[in-house]
């Protein structure tokens, strides 16, 4: 082959790129189409779950919507973005172009959703809507998804972290049963930090186990850092709190329990609660879909630390979406999919924000594996939760906290300074 | 190589200038399809991608702005993305050395027509044909603290490194998945080429005294050497494009470890969504293989054996 | 190990370490030597063994995924490893087409990948005949426009490309699929592969059908193109892996489960939190890769001997 390459070959292709871009520059001054279609339209919802019933159901709803409404929809489109990519899958389609009418979005995104003006204010057409009784959704409940006055979503899922518990390993173990523990105000995070380490000493397997933490989602540490009364930033997500007493001695007590107590597995363990050689674990209640029976299992509300008991909710919002083509028409479908009725349809998987639903009545039909009195504990942890962590610019304060993080899981590391190296990292992050 | 073949000196002047006119016309309707699709599919995005380089570009908000070269700018004062060009150094120059290493020591090992040769032929090429995706789930599970290959090593009373966790380990682990995933194409094609040596020069050279090692690396690499080449362009700029293994395995970690350079663009691309900035460290991405490869073309004549 | 057994070579009467022997090659019975015969066994024999612990890292993946995809999930999380499952059952590959239209993915992912081998066989072998045999003017820049995809990362055009398929309505089809791997940058290696195959052709051949009178396209056609069967074979086995192994571009390009190509449909056996259901997973993952390996075995003479005449050599 002869590529000496001449520097007018290069040259030559330099010019042909450069005629290539002024192709494409054309179509990237964003295409937000606001011009209502004629007749009726089809809609997309983006959506990260893969389950046939979840699914099913939608599609149930949309049907009797269009059945209502023919002249103004003629088809939803439910669409299944895999969990693990969801975000980064739905920006690309918004880079693209090709943005859905109606997206789901993790609380963890929220603001930056809301202050992008990505997502139309949706709260007229709710309240506006007959029959919505908006003044039924609860307050706590909207605000990750407002900005004043406007609403850029509907917290369709609320789902609360508790603490599952294998009553056999604890019998095996000879500990004591959480359940009384609460009765006695004794649950605390110590407790179930020694009882995890004693059915561990005793069995094998793992003790304590926050469920997709997986010392890479350091979010879903929320739930533990609550009963510090920590925060990894300030509420207006401009200050790194990382190192404040509070988040220190939450974060000494995980290290400590991980590396010293060996009560919760270390990094890179594969531990899975519902396969039973778990003694316990902090998830969302909709995973109780994966208990098979094979053990005995009761859930107890999260364990106070020495500060308080915080309960923690992960919320997901469904939003309608400003670059997309029907914006009116979306938002239309999404007061009928929230509306009381189908509320009620949805919180058979999905914890609903309306105070009308929240009761374990409601609850009972779609979580046939809890007893009344769970379902009570179930509900007692969504009022009042607080959520997750968010920021407007969560994606990058998130992956590089991540990376900051990542020297703190080993047994000799130093937590404070960590912590200090973590807000070092992420402060201009937040600022920006 | 580099010589195009002439026609031979048949018939008369005019005749020839007509055939090769003719001749001309048919060069340029059999490379149309490869040069349209290289301007539209290559030569014109490489092009929207200069051009989005030079723009602060918010896909949430929908704004397009030009910045000129500010996103240049930003990546000269970027930690992180001088963290991912360093790890991208150490996972390509791990890859290439480890794969040509051990694809050349294969290859050597299957030409000595040992019993069940065929068989092991088959058995280094497999990974080749598995597809990656399903190749790094099964080695991510491989590679747990207590589980996979660590459990096995604890029967025999080892314990075994933390291997996705440990910035040293996880590095490793990378380069090795990668490279027994794709080791076998390239051992292949060294074998071919191991069994296009003619067996006379083997000979020769031996009636001379030759060694062994001497005639392997006087006589065998030289004539192979054309096939390294090849193989050292494919492996490099393969190994700059490995990005679903670092995605599934390590996720970049631990800390930034892992994060290669187009796993870093992709991060501010899709992640972060900074296309600008993402575009800019496109086109360093691409001057980078580009230099790479014109380097290897350069230095060929110095040690490919047919050039000289 | 000693350098003897680096290279192939024929026992010699000088020569009599054990080592020396260990890569006898070809050496007809006439030109055996007197040599200890058991010495030279033990080479081989441990040249076999090291062979065989090689092999490990290669197949226990696959033996895992196998044996894996009909355990329990517990029993696959279970300590220590067991290599065989207790209880071998099946069930997680009827889950595997319950949880998807796993076997329309399959066709998806089969029918793209022999399109685009075809596609690009075509495209590879003119254009690959061109550059190397046809005088045209401006050939070697051309060649180097195309020679760019070579250099390109898909990752670097994902998103123009996602805007131009996305504004010609082709978003959730397969065509961005087959069209942009056939004429884009994933083609190019395949037609530097033909250019180098056609490069070694000598001119008399040619030269010899002109003097027959045949034109161009028949010289191309009759006489070059049979002559580069095993460089085509090469370019299809590359072709047709690449496209089968494809990720990133379906993940963005397709959306709807019954287009899916395998690759993403592998990570798709998620629970609804993206927790991955082990075993069904590689239950699905064991029916992507078998079918292929036997494929491969079946042919495999064939594969390397196609690789093996391939050009590839420079």
């Amino acid at each position: 082959m002869n590529p000496q390459i001449r520097r007018r070959h290069f040259l030559s292709m330099v010019g042909i790129g450069a005629l290539g871009t002024t192709a494409l520059a054309a179509c990237s001054d964003g295409d937000a189409g606001d011009e209502p279609a004629d007749g009726p339209v089809d809609l997309r919802m983006t959506v990260w779950t893969a389950s046939e019933d979840h699914l099913a159901l939608f599609q149930e709803i949309a049907d009797a919507y269009i059945a209502d409404h023919p002249d103004e929809v003629s088809s939803v489109t439910f669409e299944t973005i895999p969990f693990e990519d969801y975000t980064t899958n739905l920006t690309t389609q918004l880079a693209g172009g090709n943005a859905p009418d109606l997206a789901w979005i993790f609380e963890s995104n929220a603001p930056e959703f809301v202050s992008s003006g990505a997502l139309v204010d949706v709260r007229e057409t709710l309240s506006g809507t007959e029959g919505y009784d908006f003044e039924d959704v609860g307050e706590s409940a909207l605000e990750l998804w407002e900005d004043g006055d406007a609403l850029y979503a509907y917290p369709f899922s609320n789902s609360p972290f508790v603490m599952f518990v294998n009553t056999d390993r604890l019998a095996a173990a000879s500990q004591p049963n959480p359940a009384e523990l609460v009765a006695s105000d004794g649950w605390t995070y110590d407790a179930a930090r020694d009882i995890s380490a004693a059915s561990v000493a005793a069995l094998g397997g793992a003790g304590l186990v926050v469920r997709d933490f997986d010392y890479m989602n350091w979010t879903n540490l929320a739930s533990v850092w609550g009963g510090w009364d920590a925060e990894p930033w300030s509420a207006d997500g401009t200050t790194c709190e990382f190192d404040s007493p509070e988040m220190v001695a939450a974060l000494e007590w995980f290290q400590d329990a991980v590396f010293v107590k060996n009560a919760i597995p270390g990094p890179g363990t594969s531990a899975d609660f519902f396969a039973g050689d778990t003694t316990m674990t902090i998830t969302q209640i909709s995973r109780a879909s994966s208990l098979d029976g094979s053990f005995n299992w009761d859930i107890v509300p999260l364990p106070a630390g020495p500060t308080q008991q915080e309960n923690i909710v992960g919320q997901a919002g469904v939003g309608v979406l400003a670059a997309g083509a029907n914006t009116q028409a979306a938002a239309n479908f999404l007061a009928f999919f929230t509306n009381p009725e189908n509320s009620a349809s949805l919180s058979l998987y999905f914890p609903p924000p309306r105070e009308s639903l929240l009761n374990p009545q409601t609850l009972a039909a779609g979580n046939p594996l809890f007893s009344e009195a769970q379902l009570d504990i179930v509900v007692d942890s969504i009022s009042g939760a607080t959520t997750k962590p968010s920021h407007a610019n969560f994606a990058q304060v998130d992956t590089t906290a991540r990376g900051a993080l990542d020297a703190m899981w080993s047994a000799d590391a130093d937590v404070a300074a960590v912590a200090a190296d973590v807000c070092e990292a992420i402060q201009p992050l937040l600022e920006g | 190589m580099t010589s195009i073949t002439t026609t031979g000196r048949a018939g008369r002047p005019q005749r020839r200038s007509a055939w090769r006119r003719r001749d001309a016309a048919t060069g340029y309707a059999f490379v149309a399809p490869a040069v349209i699709g290289a301007i539209a599919f290559v030569i014109v995005p490489l092009g929207a991608v200069i051009w989005y380089s030079l723009h602060e570009w918010n896909v949430l908000a929908n704004t397009f702005t030009f910045v000129g070269p500010q996103n240049y700018q930003d990546m000269l004062s970027d930690g992180a993305l001088h963290d991912s060009l360093i790890a991208s150094l150490w996972f390509s120059l791990g890859v290439v050395v480890l794969n040509i290493t051990l694809s050349l020591f294969l290859a050597v090992l299957l030409n000595q027509h040992l019993p069940g040769t065929t068989l092991f032929r088959v058995l280094f090429f497999t990974p080749v044909v598995v597809s990656l995706v399903a190749w790094t789930i099964v080695w991510g599970f491989l590679l747990q603290a207590d589980n996979g290959i660590n459990g096995f090593l604890a029967e025999f009373g080892i314990t075994g490194p933390n291997w996705l966790r440990n910035n040293v380990t996880a590095m490793i682990s990378v380069i090795v998945v990668q490279v027994f995933k794709n080791v076998g194409l390239n051992m292949v094609l060294f074998l071919s080429a191991l069994q296009s040596v003619p067996e006379e020069i083997q000979e020769a050279a031996r009636l001379d005294g030759a060694g062994a090692w001497r005639r392997f690396f006087s006589i065998t690499l030289p004539m192979i050497s054309p096939t390294m080449l090849l193989v050292a362009i494919l492996t490099v700029v393969g190994s700059l494009e490995t990005f679903a293994l670092i995605d599934v395995l390590t996720d970049g970690g631990p800390g930034t470890s892992t994060t290669v350079l187009v796993f870093y663009l992709y991060r501010q691309a899709f992640e972060f969504n900074q296309f600008g900035y993402a575009s800019a460290i496109s086109v360093l991405l691409f001057v980078i293989v580009l230099a790479l490869t014109l380097l290897q073309w350069q230095t060929r004549k110095r040690w490919v054996f047919h050039e000289s | 190990m000693s350098p003897d057994q680096l290279t192939p070579e024929r026992p010699t009467a000088e020569r009599t370490s054990a080592a020396s022997v260990a890569g006898a090659h070809g050496s007809s019975p006439a030109r055996r030597t007197r040599r200890a015969f058991g010495s030279q066994q033990l080479g081989r024999a441990a040249l076999v063994f090291l062979m065989i612990v090689v092999a490990v890292p290669f197949v226990f993946p696959i033996w895992w995924m196998v044996t894996s995809s009909m355990k329990t999930t517990s029993e696959i999380l279970s300590l220590p490893p067991s290599l065989w499952p207790e209880s071998p059952s099946i069930e997680s590959y009827r889950q595997v087409f319950e949880l998807q239209p796993f076997a329309q993915q399959y066709v998806n992912s089969l029918y793209i990948a022999v399109l685009v081998t075809v596609g690009t066989m075509a495209v590879a072998a003119f254009a690959g005949y061109a550059f190397a045999r046809i005088r045209f003017p401006g050939s070697n820049a051309l060649f180097v426009l195309v020679l760019v995809g070579l250099l390109v990362p898909s990752e670097v055009t994902i998103v123009p490309l996602f805007r131009m398929v996305n504004s010609a309505g082709l978003i959730d089809t397969h065509w961005p699929l087959i069209v942009i791997p056939i004429l884009g940058a994933p083609s190019v290696l395949a037609t530097f592969i033909m250019r180098q195959f056609f490069v070694t052709l000598p001119g008399e051949l040619e030269e010899a059908g002109r003097m027959d009178g045949l034109s161009r396209f028949g010289i191309f056609a009759r006489i070059a193109l049979p002559l580069s069967r095993s460089a085509l074979a090469a370019v299809a086995i590359f072709t047709f892996l690449k496209s089968w192994n494809l990720y990133l571009e379906p993940l963005v390009y397709l959306s709807t489960k019954s287009n899916f190509t395998l690759p993403q449909a592998l990570t798709q056996y998620v629970d609804a939190y993206g927790g991955p259901i082990w075993n069904v997973q590689l239950a699905a993952t064991t029916l992507t890769v078998i079918p292929v390996l036997i494929v491969f075995i079946a042919a495999q003479r064939q594969f390397i001997e196609g690789l093996a005449n391939s050009g590839l050599k420079g």
